[in-house]
């Protein structure tokens, strides 16, 4: 392939190939080309269709497309067959026969495949019917589903890199960050920063050599987020054509991508996309004839939270030990090298492209008065439809749990959403008409991070959460200002103390004074925000922290020394399956007569209260710490 | 001890740390000749080394650089620095002490400390060390020596190099660290800083099988706390280590990023979604049995 000398031989390529490659008659998407899809035995389901439409001789006659993620984890692995539009979640090796011999060839659907409702238990069979993608606004995950990401013509032929030929055609770069700016795009990582005024200042930065950076902000370390996967894997070029269009309105020559070393395919479907872009003439020295170059390089993450912070980043990015700086002087002026950089989160690149395609005005649409566009949470946890939503700005946490998220399984009751990774906050029952965009989840005492969006139901311990999230902070904490390093490292000792039964209700006070000087003190927001998970806790929650203290009780039976299991006799049917299961044999009775769970022997792992089909196994109040 | 002899009126401090320059200073205060010895070449010790001092967090430099400062211009106060006591005889008053000097090859009274003998040195960060390796870590330091080599040896590489070493061995190995630190003329401190800093290294051998739990919220929210205990009890170690038997290695994760499939566990990279504690102790013995 001969590279792009102008922006008019893209589009004639475009052209050329969207008339050779007609859409065929019938063709088969599978999402394959996704890490949680490949754990759902995606690819021995891709192998198989390719195996039998090769034995039935259907080869080249229907087209098959190794597409993303969908976003619809719960029933991934997912085949959708067009035109017929039908959706088959779930499906395995052992399905794909009937469905090459039925489906695709005779048309007929397959019911015990489509997807079944968990509210109203009715089978559905287009995508569109499935009130999991009803809600949504999916402009940006929505070009996963017809991509595969390891091909830039599939890409092309979706409209890619047009974004890019209309800047570089007709968009002055003052021009353009201007509308980045007029557009209200605010930064996706978390902070919520207009990209637009981030772009103007590293454009405007003095410097020496006139070498800038664009950075690509790909280390998702927020535990119980992965979008930014999710795009890179399957839609790679989507952050490329952003960074090529910020590069050029801030006047950047050299870029980086910081993607996590814990996402492999996502650093393989980069670095594929980015040596087709390279061979294309999409990168490097004259890009289309523009006069402007950029290159762009990949560096893994060894493994720190902390190197999510931009000061952190760009010192991890130098070979460094990943700690932040305080930041008097700003990153867009002396950031990587020392040099003007400019750092995005990887779904804010991904928005760039669809702002060009949208016009300034089309795009501020969307959302509310102060975020605009769409944003993707990973809606996770005690959730029916487990997966990646994108919804406008403004829609209520009510719509994603329940309309959305299908609400909580197992007829459990729902107890708090947690919004912001180890920044955010627990939002209760009682906010979750709260419209979701970056200024009302900030009063709420949360944040909107970088889109993680955990449901915890009655199962969940509130104090436990706290005490998981400031572990992890006191893990994760680099260590260099001390009301962070001390200061988390405190908070945890309390939390634990509390959870294994010793808090007094002082260690409350104490919590919410380390709680209010933190923000004020500490280096990096790690730091300035770490209150907030214990913060919104004792807000919302106060009443399970007191339980813990005085009472003694977990009531959620996750905190092992604060309650006992016991089996309700009227319940127990005597199957004998816990006492089977129990790994320390605390467990007995006879066969069809109630068991007894011996107190003193018991570890309480869970085993038992887990595996128990009858519900038999309670947990009990014990009213003082075992 | 009843001192008998009459006091000579000059006292010798052994040791240019902080302590001893203190006490220097003091001494000289109160109007003894103090003569300070130093075995390294300049005074100061570990704590011009320092970033921070405990508990207050004061910056180390500025505590101690007014006092060398005022230790040189001293007029009681003659620093013997690059030199060792060879000898000490006499009595508690009345020492005689023998200090060797060691040739500096700079004529102190004229070296201005300006600088540039040191940055126009050829030879740079050499490891003054004798160093002694085993057999074995030749191929370990040959292997390093290629990957830095890919990476053209610059500072910024030094991650990756980390990164594609472990990944090769497993772990860091003590000859592949030296070996990095010389050729990316970074002290040793530094490369183990580093990789103590990032949790991705590792300074110890990993087992066969690698289990990682991951401890995302997602999956804590759906008891991935109860599966690593669970894991911590049928192995028998804690995690962070390895089985006796060199077979596994359990480690936990923050976040593997398919939250959706929570728990998971990662074994020797390949994913393990929706775990169960029943599934548990049966995903261990598949792996067991692979040897």
């Amino acid at each position: 392939m001969e590279k792009f000398k102008t922006t008019a031989d893209l589009e004639t390529f475009r052209r050329k190939i969207t008339s050779v490659r007609p859409a065929p008659k019938i063709s088969i998407t599978i999402s394959v080309n996704s890490s949680c899809c490949i754990l759902r035995g995606s690819k021995t389901v891709a192998a198989a269709f390719k195996d039998e439409l090769e034995s039935q001789g259907l080869n080249g006659k229907i087209e098959v497309l190794h597409t993303g993620c969908l976003g619809f984890c719960e029933i991934e692995p997912v085949v959708i067959i067009q035109p017929a539009n039908i959706l088959y979640g779930k499906v395995s090796r052992k399905d794909v026969k009937e469905i090459v011999a039925r489906t695709v060839k005779n048309g007929e659907v397959l019911e015990r495949l489509l997807y079944k409702d968990p509210v109203s238990g009715e089978k559905i069979r287009g995508k569109g019917n499935i009130p999991f993608y009803q809600k949504q606004m999916r402009h940006i995950l929505g070009r996963n589903e017809v991509i595969d990401p390891r091909s830039i013509d599939d890409y092309i032929k979706a409209g890619g890199y047009s974004a890019l030929t209309r800047t570089l055609d007709g968009i002055a770069p003052t021009e353009l960050v201007n509308m980045i700016k007029e557009s209200g795009l605010r930064g996706r990582g978390g902070g919520g920063f207009p990209v637009g005024l981030k772009w103007i200042s590293c454009r405007d930065a003095p410097c020496d050599d006139g070498i800038r950076y664009v950075i690509c902000n790909a280390d998702e370390g927020d535990p119980g987020a992965y979008m930014d996967r999710s795009i890179l894997e399957g839609n790679p070029h989507s952050v490329i054509e952003g960074m090529i269009i910020a590069s050029f309105g801030i006047g950047a020559g050299e870029g980086w991508v910081y993607v996590r070393a814990e996402y492999p395919l996502a650093v393989e479907h980069l670095n594929i996309a980015l040596s087709q872009a390279l061979n294309y003439g999409l990168l490097g020295e004259n890009i289309l004839g523009s006069g402007h170059s950029f290159s762009i390089n990949v560096a893994r993450g060894a493994g720190a939270f902390v190197c999510g912070e931009s000061t952190a980043l760009m010192a991890s990015l130098e070979g460094k030990v990943g700690r932040p700086r305080s930041k008097y002087v700003h990153t867009v002026e002396k950031g990587l090298f020392d040099r003007p950089s400019s750092l995005n989160n990887v779904e804010t690149f991904a928005n760039v492209s669809l702002i060009l395609e949208k016009g300034v005005e089309g795009y501020r649409e969307i959302g509310t008065e102060g975020s605009k566009g769409t944003k993707i949470f990973s809606l996770v946890g005690k959730i029916n439809n487990t997966g990646l939503v994108e919804v406008p700005m403004g829609i209520t946490l009510r719509e994603i749990i329940y309309d959305i998220g299908g609400g909580i399984p197992g007829g459990k009751r729902f107890k708090a959403v947690q919004t912001g990774g180890p920044s955010g906050g627990c939002i209760p029952e009682r906010l979750l008409d709260l419209s979701v965009d970056f200024d009302a989840l900030k009063e709420a005492g949360s944040i909107m991070g970088s889109g993680g969006m955990i449901v915890m139901d009655e199962d969940t311990c509130m104090v436990d959460v706290a005490r998981y999230f400031m572990n992890f902070l006191k893990g994760e904490s680099c260590g260099k200002c001390v009301p962070c390093r001390e200061g988390t490292r405190r908070m945890s000792e309390i939390l634990e103390r509390i959870c294994l039964g010793g808090g007094e209700m002082e260690d409350l006070e104490v919590l919410e004074d380390v709680c209010e000087y933190l923000p004020d003190t500490a280096l990096c927001a790690l730091g300035a925000t770490a209150a907030n998970p214990v913060l919104s806790t004792l807000k919302y929650f106060r009443n399970e922290y007191t339980e813990h203290i005085k009472q003694k009780f977990c009531r959620a039976g996750v905190c092992k020394t604060l309650f006992r299991y016991e089996i309700d006799k009227d319940l127990c049917t005597g199957c004998t399956l816990c006492s089977m299961q129990c790994p320390v044999n605390a467990i007995s009775g006879e066969r069809k007569k109630a068991h007894i769970i011996s107190a003193d022997v018991c570890s309480r792992c869970g085993i038992c209260y887990e595996s128990c089909r009858f519900g038999a196994v309670k947990i009990i109040q014990t009213g003082a710490a075992v | 001890m009843a001192v008998k002899a009459r006091p000579s009126g000059s006292v010798m401090v052994v040791g240019a740390g902080i302590a001893g320059i203190q006490s220097a200073l003091d001494l000289a205060n109160s109007g003894f000749k103090v003569y300070l010895v130093e075995h390294s070449p300049s005074i100061g010790g570990t704590m011009t080394q320092l970033d921070k001092t405990f508990p207050t967090n004061d910056c180390a430099m500025c505590i101690v650089s007014p006092k060398l400062v005022e230790c040189s211009r001293h007029h009681n106060i003659e620093v013997l620095t690059y030199s060792d006591v060879k000898e000490v005889s006499g009595e508690a008053g009345n020492f005689s002490i023998t200090v060797n000097k060691k040739a500096r090859s700079i004529d102190p009274d004229k070296c201005t400390g300006c600088g540039t003998c040191m940055m126009t040195c050829p030879v740079t960060n050499r490891l003054q060390i004798q160093e002694i390796f085993e057999e074995d870590a030749i191929e370990e330091i040959e292997e390093t020596e290629r990957i830095i080599n890919q990476y053209g040896g610059k500072r910024q590489s030094l991650i990756t190099i980390l990164q594609d070493v472990n990944e090769k061995f497993g772990y860091l190995p003590e000859g592949a660290l030296r070996s990095i630190s010389t050729h990316l003329e970074l002290p040793l401190a530094e490369v183990y800083g580093t990789v103590c800093f990032y949790k991705a290294f590792s300074l110890e051998p990993v087992g066969k099988h690698l289990i990682k739990v991951c401890m995302g919220t997602a999956c804590h929210v759906r008891g991935a706390g109860r599966i690593l205990e669970e894991l911590e009890r049928y192995l028998g170690i804690p995690s962070g280590q390895t089985t006796e038997d060199r077979l596994f290695t359990l480690d936990t994760v923050n976040c593997l990023g398919a939250c959706a499939l929570g728990p998971i566990v990662s074994v020797d990279g390949d994913f393990h979604g929706n775990m169960s504690l029943l599934r548990t102790a049966k995903l261990v013995d598949e792996y067991a049995k692979r040897k």
